[in-house]
């Protein structure tokens, strides 16, 4: 067992106690935040492939010394087999999206700090105790342990929101815990009948149990589970009918915030999904369900980002709107479609992220984020606007960057499955998801700048131009090397075939 | 009336009832005029993936929704009206998407 792999959730976990209590003071806030938040991609690196079993309690057929002395009515059965401890499985799929996750988190973090005059405490608290639930929820075996985290990756979201001090947030964070007072508990009846009938919690035990007889897959029980399960999947993914509040919560947190907050809903959006097929792919009807919601998600975000009027608002839907390209990937159920699935997946949280933080800039110098006060930012922010240009390129599959490879995989994979119907909708929607990122473009920075429009003169800060190069040159690499990513998130989409 | 003018008088409506007093400009026009194409073909196209099910009932849907589609176009301002920050509304389609979930898993399931 590698130490490494609890250290992943642990440290940040650690780290945001230490910064909640240590709110007051400044400099240590600064210096504990950065270092956390530095060491966050580095670990998935160092880590070696493998499980860890909380408490050293492995399955008994991995610990020949206990299981020397007992009896056949214990090994010779699935008990031999299977976890009695919460389990985390880091392979190469979670080294990458933890690595991405890591490094959005050090990015927002480090926008975060220089953008706000006084560093917060607080702030930071939430923003490392939603990025270590969002890493357990990527490593966790076991799907309770997984649903506590769901739980606090939610708060956390709500947290950033409600300290980000911008007009209305505290009414949308309500709203959006209301409505996760709905889903959550719905998705806990779904994990607690799927306890009642396979008696586990442990993924991997609940799919031996129905693969090898040890009840019915065709449990009425168990496709309520299913149901209920893909209820909190839409919920902590923000896809229809959740995706008009998750779109309402980016725009109402603060840049950074919406940067990380975005990395947590793509990567719950993964780890929800990939469950789901790995527990019910034996039903064609999961992966229909997949499909239909994920093809909901994109026409109805992307329609409705054209017509909003604040850039945040329209990322928000944007970003919504990307996660039906990681839903129909999953949905296609081969492995070129989950593995185009998942690599979208990895671009979209640097892109998002990217665009946030970019058009950020705008909000700090102007205040506002309503694009019809807007204009004339060209000339302020030249090379600022032309990162910005770069990201929104990225966002609509634009080569050499990093979407436009996975946006290809994506329609290949269509293709090879036999319906060239996704595709074409795919391609339809990129080119409107270019023009709705043209619209905002071009009425923020190229129109003429309006009269009433105040321009403050703040500098923007330097931590903020290093995260948008940053991000353009991880975009640029992926695009460039897509196999760095692909070769190891293959490995899952292989396994869930 | 054509289609254009149209969807401008249904716009003019929702900023009326939203009481915004921005002028109706190209950009919006042209925005709900996209978003209006895109939804329409982005469905139509959608459907013909139910041709994998049954080929007749493709043509039929098709041709229906076609037909439905012209007849109440323009839809956006509907959509938008229905997908705005309304708590009611947020409830009424979460609960909607609830049922329609567990009805088409638990029976889809079982009977297909």
């Amino acid at each position: 067992m590698d130490p490494f792999i609890p250290i992943m959730v642990i440290l940040p976990i650690a780290s945001a106690l230490f910064l909640n209590l240590l709110h007051k003071n400044d400099r240590t806030v600064k210096i504990l935040a950065i270092v956390t938040a530095l060491v966050l991609p580095i670990i998935p690196l160092l880590t070696g492939y493998g499980s860890h079993y909380f408490g050293g309690y492995a399955p008994l057929s991995q610990n020949s010394a206990i299981a020397q002395g007992l009896p056949s009515l214990i090994t010779g059965t699935q008990l031999f087999i299977f976890h009695p401890a919460i389990t985390y499985v880091f392979a190469s799929a979670q080294k990458v999206m933890i690595f991405i996750l890591g490094i959005v988190a050090f990015f927002a973090v480090f926008t975060a700090l220089n953008e706000t005059k006084k560093p917060s405490g607080v702030y930071a608290f939430l923003m490392f105790m939603g990025t270590a639930s969002v890493i357990a929820i990527l490593l966790s075996d076991d799907i309770f342990n997984l649903y506590v985290f769901f739980e606090i990756a939610a708060l956390a979201q709500v947290g950033i929101v409600i300290a980000s001090n911008v007009k209305h947030n505290y009414e949308t964070a309500l709203k959006y815990v209301i409505l996760g007072n709905i889903a959550g508990p719905l998705l806990l009846l779904g994990i607690a009948l799927l306890l009642g009938v396979t008696g586990n919690v442990n993924i991997t035990d609940i799919i031996y149990s129905i693969k090898h007889g040890l009840v019915n897959p065709q449990n009425p029980v168990l496709l309520m589970a299913l149901g209920l399960i893909t209820f909190g999947w839409l919920y902590g993914s923000g896809l229809p009918p959740f995706h008009t509040i998750k779109s309402a919560l980016y725009s109402k947190a603060l840049p950074h915030g919406a940067a990380l907050i975005q990395a947590f809903t793509v990567f719950m959006m993964v780890a929800l999904g990939v469950i789901i097929l790995r527990i019910f792919s034996y039903l064609p009807f999961s992966k229909m369900a997949i499909i239909a919601v994920s093809l909901l998600a994109l026409v109805l975000s992307i329609t409705m980002a054209i017509v909003q009027t604040d850039f945040k608002r329209i990322l928000g839907y944007l970003a919504l709107g990307e996660l039906g390209y990681i839903g129909i990937g999953l949905g296609l159920g081969t492995t070129l479609g989950i593995t185009a699935g998942l690599f979208q997946a990895v671009n979209e949280a640097i892109i998002t992220a990217f665009l946030f933080i970019g058009f950020g800039t705008v909000l700090y110098k102007t205040r506002t984020s309503d694009t019809r006060k807007l204009g004339g930012m060209m000339f302020k922010n030249p090379r600022v606007a032309l990162l910005v240009l770069l990201a929104g390129l990225a966002m609509a599959g634009v080569p050499p960057l990093n979407a436009f490879q996975s946006k290809l995989m994506l329609i290949q994979a269509s293709l090879q499955a036999g319906v060239p119907e996704l595709g074409i909708i795919m391609i339809l929607l990129s080119i409107v998801t270019f023009m709705t990122f043209m619209k905002a473009f071009y009425t923020i920075y190229m129109r003429p700048k309006p009269p009433e429009l105040v321009i403050h003169d703040y500098k923007i800060p330097k931590a903020t131009i290093i995260s948008l190069v940053a991000f353009l040159i991880i975009c640029l690499i992926l695009g460039l090397f897509p196999q760095i990513a692909t070769s190891n998130l293959q490995t899952l989409a292989s396994s869930l075939v | 009336m054509s289609i254009y003018d149209l969807i401008l008088k249904r716009i003019r409506e929702i900023q009326g009832k939203t009481e915004e007093e921005e002028p109706l400009t190209n950009i919006s026009a042209s925005s709900m005029l996209t978003a209006e194409i895109t939804l329409i073909s982005s469905i139509l196209i959608a459907l013909i993936m139910v041709r994998l099910i049954n080929k007749a009932l493709m043509i039929v849907l098709v041709i229906a929704v076609f037909f439905i589609a012209l007849m109440i176009t323009p839809i956006m301002p509907k959509l938008i009206r229905e997908q705005n920050d309304s708590f009611n509304n947020m409830i009424f389609y979460i609960v909607l998407a609830l049922g329609i979930l567990i009805a088409l898993f638990y029976w889809g399931n079982l009977n297909v």
